[in-house]
């Protein structure tokens, strides 16, 4: 690896990038190191292991690591490696592993904390350098873990910022999230989706907040929604399928006018794209919010109505329509996608369902929205692998922000937010960010 | 169960190798048309998967969403479909699961390969068609893929399996 010789400094400007920040396998590596390394990144929610002994594994950067329900009630993130032989103890997926972890290669268990149970032929390890109480012989935990209402982030570094402060002003979409809910908590449910792209993540984080490319990259999926729309007979009220694929065809002052907030530590959201529908499902949806509730605090929730929240660098929450999505590097042009879905709790079970639908039609492998950005990242990951330019632009209305506490504001279609992700990834990077506009 | 006589059993076959066909084709209309008006294309998510309403699907698609599926792949400008999806389905392994006064219940098995811009995927799995008598021929009511590999990290996943 040819580390060394990169001088990050010099791909890295307020307004636009050198292409190897895409590209260069070497810089993906330091991502994992710098990036991924630091960040608090979310691991999942504690509604996957309800119980002592439940298991979720993921990875955290290039880290494997299993979070599990403890005794105490705690959920502990720990890195899924056996201290004796290096095995991976809990296989990857989820469920449960009773009340102990049990290593399968030679049966050393641990406790749900991680810390070491028992071995087989304790007495083989006496006089021997080896001190089975030093937690060299536990299994490793993650730097830190923290959780903001369920939601739960591990850092893989002993320093930063503490994860309140980290999260900042999108702290609110994680709130509205479950404030949604009548009984004020959520909970994964349904199953878990997993698309693979051809791209880069930080090209995919980009796109989350990049307005205009909707009307353009997805004229085929919104034409063909509004085409079955004309197809219905005159008066039918717009199919929730509908409503929810033909949006991305507004024209660009649609767009202009959604106000997208960025702040610090490369975090975001951009206002809701939907009107709040008036079907009979999301009637009774509100209705059983304002039971619980009362009506002005229902009103309150709903009026905060956000499309997608970046937590950068790990996932992407849609609060109105309750999904999740974990963005994983695999490489320099791999990433990995999962979808999770949450039901509201108290909500009607129909909630849920249309949860799903969105789930289904449009993030799924086989959305009907998606296959286009998947087509217009590969062809930015192909493109950038070429000689015909250096730089990628991120112009777009540079300058013009408005200052925000602990952040910054600007109209719906302006690169404000592809270049407060690039500040971030510069600072984490150890460079002088780039973005002092 | 098995098939009363061979005559049932041809019908159902070609009846299936006549849809595989549509699809290979991108005879999308046609293909729509074999379906009942609530009729359900559904491919789930997890082995074993026994509801379409509470848990995600890799497709889960009425006469509405099916229709706007189709509809997107003629569009000029569908973009991953430059150059369009190519399929080939292999059918096999064609029994009767059961049998009523109205229709019956098929499965099958298929191995299906697709090739667009730069790589050919292969999917494989079984297919549980109920279908519905409808004077000599079928409608379908419910067309159930299971994928081999339904729970997978998928690439898009653009046409009809
Ligand atoms: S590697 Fe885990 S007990 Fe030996
Ligand atoms: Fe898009």
């Amino acid at each position: 690896m040819t580390t060394t010789t990169i001088d990050l400094q010099a791909l890295v400007q307020p307004d636009r990038v050198h292409k190897r920040v895409y590209t260069d396998p070497a810089i993906f590596e330091l991502e994992m190191d710098r990036v991924f390394g630091q960040a608090w990144l979310y691991v999942g929610h504690k509604s996957q292991v309800p119980n002592v002994g439940d298991y979720f594994t993921t990875r955290l950067g290039r880290e494997s690591v299993v979070m599990v329900r403890h005794t105490d009630g705690e959920v502990n993130v720990l890195y899924n490696r056996c201290p004796h032989k290096g095995a991976k103890i809990v296989p990857d997926g989820s469920g449960s592993a009773g009340k102990f972890l049990r290593c399968l290669y030679h049966g050393w268990t641990f406790k749900c904390d991680g810390s070491l149970l028992s071995v087989p032929l304790r007495s083989g390890y006496e006089d021997t350098a080896l001190d089975l109480k030093s937690p060299a012989y536990s299994v490793r935990k993650v730097a830190r873990v923290a959780s903001h209402r369920g939601f739960v982030f591990a850092s893989l570094s002993e320093d930063g910022p503490e994860l309140s402060e980290f999260l900042g002003g999108v702290a609110t979409s994680l709130d509205n999230f479950c404030d949604r809910a009548p009984e004020g908590e959520v909970e994964v449910a349904g199953g878990v989706q997993r698309v693979i792209q051809r791209n880069n993540w930080k090209i995919f984080f980009e796109n989350l907040h990049d307005t205009i490319h909707a009307v353009a990259t997805h004229e085929s999926s919104w034409r063909a929604a509004k085409e079955e729309y004309e197809a219905m007979p005159a008066g039918t009220p717009k199919p929730f399928e509908v409503v929810i694929v033909d949006g991305n065809g507004e024209p660009l002052e649609f767009w202009a006018n959604l106000e997208l907030k960025g702040y610090d530590h490369g975090h975001g959201f951009m206002e809701g794209i939907f009107v709040p529908p008036t079907d009979p499902v999301s009637l009774a949806y509100v209705a059983s919010l304002e039971a619980s509730q009362g009506a002005q605090r229902a009103d309150e929730i709903l009026r905060v109505n956000r499309h997608n929240t970046i937590v950068y660098p790990s996932c992407s929450p849609h609060t109105s329509f309750q999904q999740i999505r974990v963005i994983r590097p695999l490489s320099v042009d791999r990433t990995l996608v999962e979808i999770f879905s949450f039901r509201l709790k108290g909500a009607p079970e129909a909630t849920f369902q249309r949860t799903l639908k969105y789930t289904n039609i449009v993030n799924s492998p086989s959305s009907n929205v998606m296959p286009d950005d998947l087509e217009a990242y590969n062809r930015v990951q192909e493109g950038l692998a070429s000689d015909g330019g250096d730089w990628v632009s991120m112009h777009r209305a540079a300058g013009r922000d408005q200052p925000l506490p602990g952040g910054r504001a600007s109209n719906g279609n302006s690169e404000m937010p592809a270049r407060n992700m690039f500040r971030t990834w510069a600072a984490y990077m150890g460079v002088q960010a780039g973005g002092a506009e | 169960m098995n098939f009363n006589d061979w005559q049932e059993q041809q019908e159902i076959t070609q009846f299936l190798h006549h849809e595989a066909r549509l699809l290979d084709e991108h005879r999308w209309d046609e293909w729509q048309r074999l379906f009942t008006p609530d009729g359900l294309y559904w491919v789930p998510l997890v082995h074993g998967q026994t509801d379409h309403l509470n848990h995600a699907s890799l497709f889960c698609e009425d006469a509405l969403l099916r229709s706007m599926r189709a509809r997107r792949l003629e569009q000029a400008r569908a973009y991953s479909q430059q150059p369009p999806t190519r399929t080939v389905h292999v059918l096999g392994n064609i029994s009767l699961e059961s049998r009523s006064e109205t229709g019956v219940v098929v499965r099958s098995t298929f191995l299906l390969l697709e090739w667009r811009k730069t790589e050919q995927r292969s999917f494989g799995g079984s297919v549980l068609h109920t279908l519905q008598r409808e004077g000599r021929g079928f409608r379908i009511q419910m067309k159930r893929v299971d994928l081999i590999n339904c729970d997978a990290a998928h690439e898009a996943l653009q046409v009809f399996m």
